[in-house]
């Protein structure tokens, strides 16, 4: 007599009084819609549990036997579970119990409750009982059959059976060497049980016998629970389970990727050539060159290499090495249209983004070490601008110039430093967005960082406030407030622990849903702070009192510093210039200031430390005429990710449109009677992406688009997906209005929008704040407009 | 310093989410509404892949702008291979979820239809390729002269896998003596159309005139691409349809083969005619004779629902009903068909067909087969474009409605910038 059973739907009419029934449902269906009479609830939930210092997703010890004592169940009751139908639930409570050394027997019922109700009376609500106080035979104590990695890795080499129980798709992508499969679903028809014949059959054509040792695994330890009960009911003795499952061993088999040694490589084949050095980069290669700042684009052999700029602060020196790197290397071929490439710049031209990085196109890999050459020279890098690391550490803008709480003095390059080229965290299971703020305005949007510094005092000393968790792309989440107090010398080991936890806990396997933010939301904040606080070498502190008091769209303009110079921000309309006004703005910035240029997150520059008494003579420069201090609202709001010009994703044209669009938007509000500038804002932001990725943040502008195509009956053309209201000073995210808007209608749409804003907003009233008093069908008659239906209304022709 | 090692008092309590049709794991913590209608991969994967309904037609792959769709090579079917953008092209051209088939069809025959096609019953002059072709090899010969006098560049069609009898793969032929070597028949879908880009690279054709021939689902995908200028659809110059009923998964048809005692290997060619499937080897000796409902499992569940019979969406549509043995029927739909058939018939021996009965007659079985079965309301004069909750309010409570992704497939989107 095996300790495991499996029985039929009717085997407790007879003997459920022999036995502890208990349901793993959730409680709201065991109360709500039943369950078997007398049956104990234990949700599945309950006793999984991956944050405990148990193997996997085993609770730890303690609190299985509260749980199972809550639940009055003796050490040594004969037990059977259910659960809603295929029993893969039920199974994982009776693999535990076996884990923890349960003495009765271990009965699963097959079928589970679907089928029990079909054949007996079922009851409601809650069951009374007594509790007991369970005690379990802990791993320790008796023979586990959980096996570690390194029992794996022998396994692999030896004739121990790995047994994969998830499907063959999964299997077909990724399996541990010498495994078979035998998805735990098979062994089930419409939920119930094979005949043993057939599962048999199916053992016997992968020799999956008695005599073999067996080892178990799916993803997450869940399925394969199944599969532990059937072959342990059939009567096979050597069986056990890898319960980290496949997220461990592609953890631990990844291959490091190592920025370091990319660059060599590309260092050393770049002279013989881009084949030579993707051949010589191996597998994954777009990835690996990503890690080190370079981008594939959609022409083939042409890169966009990305800058990372700490902070956006760049010396002098800096910012002209970068000016001479794009006039040289940023040249469209011929091919591609040379110097006529983009209609408005021409070729040669740089790209401000909202991470205060600089991107340049059309870079060949030939090219890289040299580029390398002349960045280190001056203190620049690409490593880790990209990849799966600590991405560009953003700050704001002014930093250290304005009146500001605090001055976060170099936090931002001293965090880039701790983690350039560290390998290890060159290996996160994401990317990883920082974010500092010293001033009081969230130049450096925490919300939608992974950690956002947020400066704050307590006891009278200055430090931060920690959100973690925030993000945008396809799936936008507002990060959560972590509840800390923490001084600066605190901030390197905080973003290290909370990388640690990423690191730890992170998904590595689903890379749809892995950034930070994913973990945060399925942990709770209250857990995750517990998790980073275990990895953290100070005792938290809790939150003190906040500094920040609104948010700031920009810096564009004049403004004055604490030492009674000034600094200018200047529009740069979608962040494209050439890289001669570049160069010239470096000129201006040594001629009037100190050479310092600094980049902000709305892809504009800002020039500091300029004398009050030069400010005019600046002003006067004709580069300024393009790239001005006191634009129309549409160009100063204008921000926009790379686009179909370049990127692969890209389902429109964005940067040229989008500086068409923020002239003409601004040109005709000059030049109407319907709307009197000064009652809309200095910046309307539109905020465009090229697709669903987010790069333009359109989560947060007061329009927000993203690429789209729309069809109808007789044509098909570009689109976006319009959104309205974002605002980060109230926490507020677009909200998608109108879906797949034909392109050339939108300049329209948002003019409409704008004229009702501007003549119905109440004094100081933002255009978020406008939209959201505004009914859904309102805003999205005014975007659709009134000749343009939306499609699902279009008519045969 | 209080580095504590104690576990926490909560536990985590998360898993891996079990997915559910509509939900997108990247949607879990979401803040902001989507637009109504919002399409991604996802929704295609679920209502037509997941749900068993893809017809292997790959209009999907050759419709997405962004690459994102590939092939999964063992199960035939499309699957997403890097992040999908929400463009919502896969859905628009697939003719079992966005793109109402009859209506494209209906719109097609009246901007380029012939106001009465011409219907032949032909056969290729030369006996090679009547003998490589099936049913007189017409389809074969008339590209191999298209290409051989440079009106083609190229001919997508099918070619049977050496390794595997009776497997067809998609090729380009890009002369008529390679083409009349690929000739003969295959029985599944090849997904040709998702492979143009890198086929045309194999040959370094730039700017071609490319001929497509596929099922008439295939090309319901191609004219819609060229309908609507796709970029994918720039080199089509001629598109040629092979009437059909149902097409075959590969692997499940040669194992019934092999249950019937029949060796694919030796099987030259499979007939479906009045409800009967024959298999007949090289020599014309017949194998296998079975009532097609015998290999319903080996059909396409999909193509239950396509009314398109003869590819009226085509330039020129082929097959062997209607016609004596040997022969194809042939038949002339636009006026680029008209084109391409008066440059090649010259290669064929033909006479117009007077009796298209049995044509019609399988066409109209085929119709009401695919009315019957078709859960949303069949609609010529409806719009070219069905949404997607126009889809679920259709399919929703019945065997082909949208079934939630397989998580396997969740680990397929890649990462981007």
């Amino acid at each position: 007599m095996t300790r495991f059973g499996i029985v039929s739907p009717e085997w407790p009419t007879q003997y459920r009084s022999d036995v502890t029934v208990i349901d793993v449902r959730e409680r709201h269906d065991f109360i709500e819609i039943g369950h078997i009479p007398g049956a104990r609830n234990i949700p599945y939930d309950s006793f999984r549990d991956s944050g405990s210092g148990s193997a996997g997703k085993l609770p730890i010890r303690a609190d299985f036997e509260e749980l199972l004592g809550e639940a009055g169940i003796g050490p040594d009751d004969d037990i059977l579970a259910y659960d809603g139908e295929n029993g893969v639930y039920a199974a994982r409570f009776l693999l535990t119990a076996d884990v923890f050394g349960h003495g009765g027997r271990l009965r699963l019922l097959d079928g589970g409750f679907e089928s029990w109700r079909t054949v007996a009376e079922t009851e409601t609500g809650t069951v009374e009982h007594e509790p007991t106080d369970y005690r379990a035979n802990s791993p320790e104590e008796t023979r586990t059959p959980i096996v570690e990695r390194e029992d794996v890795e022998a396994a692999v080499e030896d004739d121990t059976i790995l047994l994969d129980t998830r499907t063959p798709t999964e299997y077909n992508q990724a399996h541990i060497p010498s495994a078979v499969q035998l998805g735990w679903e098979s062994l089930l028809s419409d939920g119930r049980l094979r005949p043993e014949a057939e599962i048999k059959q199916l053992l016997e054509e992968r020799e999956i016998t008695r005599d073999r040792r067996i080892i178990l695994y799916c993803n997450t330890a869940r399925r394969l629970s199944h599969t532990y009960v059937v072959l342990k009911h059939l009567g096979f003795e050597r069986v056990e389970f890898y319960e980290k499952s496949l997220t461990d061993w592609i953890r631990q088999e990844s291959p490091t990727w190592d920025p370091e040694g990319t660059a060599a490589i590309i260092r050393e084949y770049a002279e013989s050539g881009g084949d030579v050095v993707r051949a010589e980069l191996g597998d994954d290669v777009s990835g690996r060159l990503k890690l080190v700042g370079i981008y594939g684009t959609k022409h083939d052999g042409y890169y966009m290499l990305r800058t990372k700029i700490p902070g956006g602060q760049l010396t002098g020196e800096q910012a002209h090495t970068i000016a001479d790197v794009a006039h040289e290397f940023a040249r469209a071929p011929e091919a591609y249209g040379g110097n006529q490439q983009n209609p408005i710049f021409g070729d040669v031209y740089l790209d401000v983004t909202t991470r205060q990085d600089i991107q340049m196109h059309w870079i060949e890999l030939e090219d890289i070490p040299e580029i390398w050459d002349r960045y280190e020279a001056v203190g620049l890098t690409t490593m880790q601008a990209c990849g799966n690391s600590v991405r560009n550490v953003v700050c704001c803008p002014a930093d250290g110039l304005g009146a500001a709480p605090m001055e976060t003095d170099d936090l931002a390059d001293e965090i880039t430093d701790r983690f350039l080229l560290d390998e290890y965290y060159a290996n996160m299971p994401r990317k990883f967005k920082v974010s500092v703020t010293g001033c009081h305005e969230n130049c450096a949007r925490a919300q939608i960082n992974d950690i956002g510094f947020l400066p704050a005092r307590k006891d009278g000393r200055l430090g931060f406030h920690v959100l973690v968790g925030g993000g945008l792309s396809d799936g936008p989440r507002a990060a959560s407030d972590l509840d800390v107090f923490i001084e600066r010398k605190q901030v390197i080991p905080l973003v290290e622990a909370v990388a640690d936890v990423f690191m730890r806990q992170g998904n590595y396997l689903d890379i749809a849903a892995n950034r930070l933010r994913f973990l945060v939301e399925a942990m709770g904040i209250t857990q995750f702070r517990e998790e980073v606080q275990r990895r953290f070498p100070f005792e938290f502190e809790s939150a003190g009192e906040e500094l920040t008091t609104s948010y700031r769209g920009d810096h564009v303009g004049v403004h004055e510093q604490t030492d009674g110079n000034r600094y200018v921000g200047l529009n740069v309309p979608t962040g494209r210039l050439l890289a001669g006004e570049f160069r010239t703005l470096v000129s201006l910035s040594e001629e009037y200031g100190d050479g310092e240029v600094r980049l902000t997150l709305n892809q504009n520059v800002l020039l500091p430390h300029i004398p009050p008494e030069s400010v005019d003579e600046l002003l006067a420069e004709p580069l300024l005429e393009t790239y001005r201090p006191n634009p129309g609202p549409f160009e100063r709001g204008i921000v926009t990710c790379t686009g179909s010009e370049f990127c692969t994703y890209g389902i429109i044209e964005t940067k040229t449109r989008g500086l068409r669009w923020a002239r003409e938007l601004d040109a005709q509000i000059a030049a109407s009677d319907e709307i009197d500038e000064s009652d809309l804002p200095e910046a309307i932001r539109i905020h465009m992406s090229g697709c669903s990725a987010s790069c333009a943040q359109p989560q947060i502008g007061d329009f927000g688009l993203r690429g789209e195509r729309y069809r109808d009956d007789t044509e098909e053309v570009p689109a976006a997906d319009v959104g309205l209201g974002g605002d980060l000073e109230r926490g507020e995210f677009i909200d998608w209005i109108a879906g797949s808007l034909p392109i050339d209608d939108v300049p329209d749409a948002i003019r409409r929008s704008v004229r009702c804003y501007a003549r119905e907003r109440n004094a100081d009233e933002s255009f978020g704040d406008w939209t959201r008093r505004q009914s859904f069908d309102r805003l999205r008659a005014l975007l659709y407009g009134e000749t343009v239906r939306p499609k699902q209304q279009t008519e045969v022709s | 310093m209080s580095k504590t090692n104690h576990p926490p008092k909560n536990p985590v309590r998360y898993e891996p989410r079990i997915p559910s049709v509509g939900s997108d794991p990247r949607e879990a913590p979401g803040e902001v509404d989507e637009p109504a209608e919002k399409i991604w991969f996802r929704d295609l994967d679920e209502a037509v892949i997941e749900a068993g309904r893809c017809v292997q037609c790959a209009s999907c792959v050759a419709a997405c702008p962004s690459d994102s769709i590939g092939i999964d090579e063992e199960e035939g079917r499309p699957t997403l291979v890097r992040m999908c953008t929400g463009c919502s092209s896969c859905w628009d051209y697939c003719p079992r979820s966005g793109l109402r088939y009859e209506s494209l069809v209906e719109r097609v025959r009246a901007e380029r239809g012939l106001e009465t096609p011409s219907v032949y019953a032909a056969r290729a002059k030369r006996a090679e390729t009547r003998v490589a072709g099936q049913d007189g090899g017409v389809v074969t010969e008339l590209l191999a002269t298209l290409l051989d006098r440079s009106e083609l560049d190229g001919a997508l069609v099918a070619r049977e896998d050496p390794d595997r009898p009776l497997r067809g793969v998609a090729t380009i032929a890009t002369s008529g003596e390679t083409l009349r070597e690929a000739g003969g028949s295959v029985y599944n879908q090849t997904m040709g159309l998702g492979q143009i880009d890198a086929l045309l690279e194999e040959h370094s054709l730039e700017d071609p005139a490319l001929a497509v021939v596929g099922t008439p689902c295939v090309i319901q995908g191609a004219t819609a691409l060229e309908r609507y200028d796709h970029d994918s659809a720039s080199p089509f110059a001629l598109t040629v349809a092979l009437m059909c009923t149902r097409s075959f998964e590969y692997d499940r048809l040669v194992g019934q083969l092999s249950a019937f005692g029949v060796d694919p290997a030796s099987v030259e060619s499979i007939d479906v005619t009045d409800g009967v499937l024959s298999a007949h080897d090289a020599d014309g000796e017949p194998l296998l004779e079975e009532p097609v409902s015998a290999f319903s499992a080996s059909g396409l569940r999909g193509c239950d629902e396509c009314a398109d019979f003869l590819g009226e969406a085509a330039d020129l549509s082929a097959g062997s009903v209607g016609s004596d043995d040997g022969q194809t029927t042939f038949v002339v739909q636009t006026e680029r068909g008209e084109r391409a058939w008066e440059l090649a018939s010259s290669a064929l021996e033909y006479a117009e067909l007077d009796n298209t009965e049995s044509m019609e007659g399988l066409a109209s079985w085929n119709e009401q087969r695919a009315k019957r079965l078709l859960e949303r309301e069949y609609d010529p004069n409806g719009p070219v474009g069905i949404d997607r909750s126009e889809h679920i309010e259709a399919y929703e409570h019945t065997e082909r409605e949208p079934r939630p992704l397989n998580p396997a497939r969740v680990h397929q989107y890649e990462e981007w910038c």
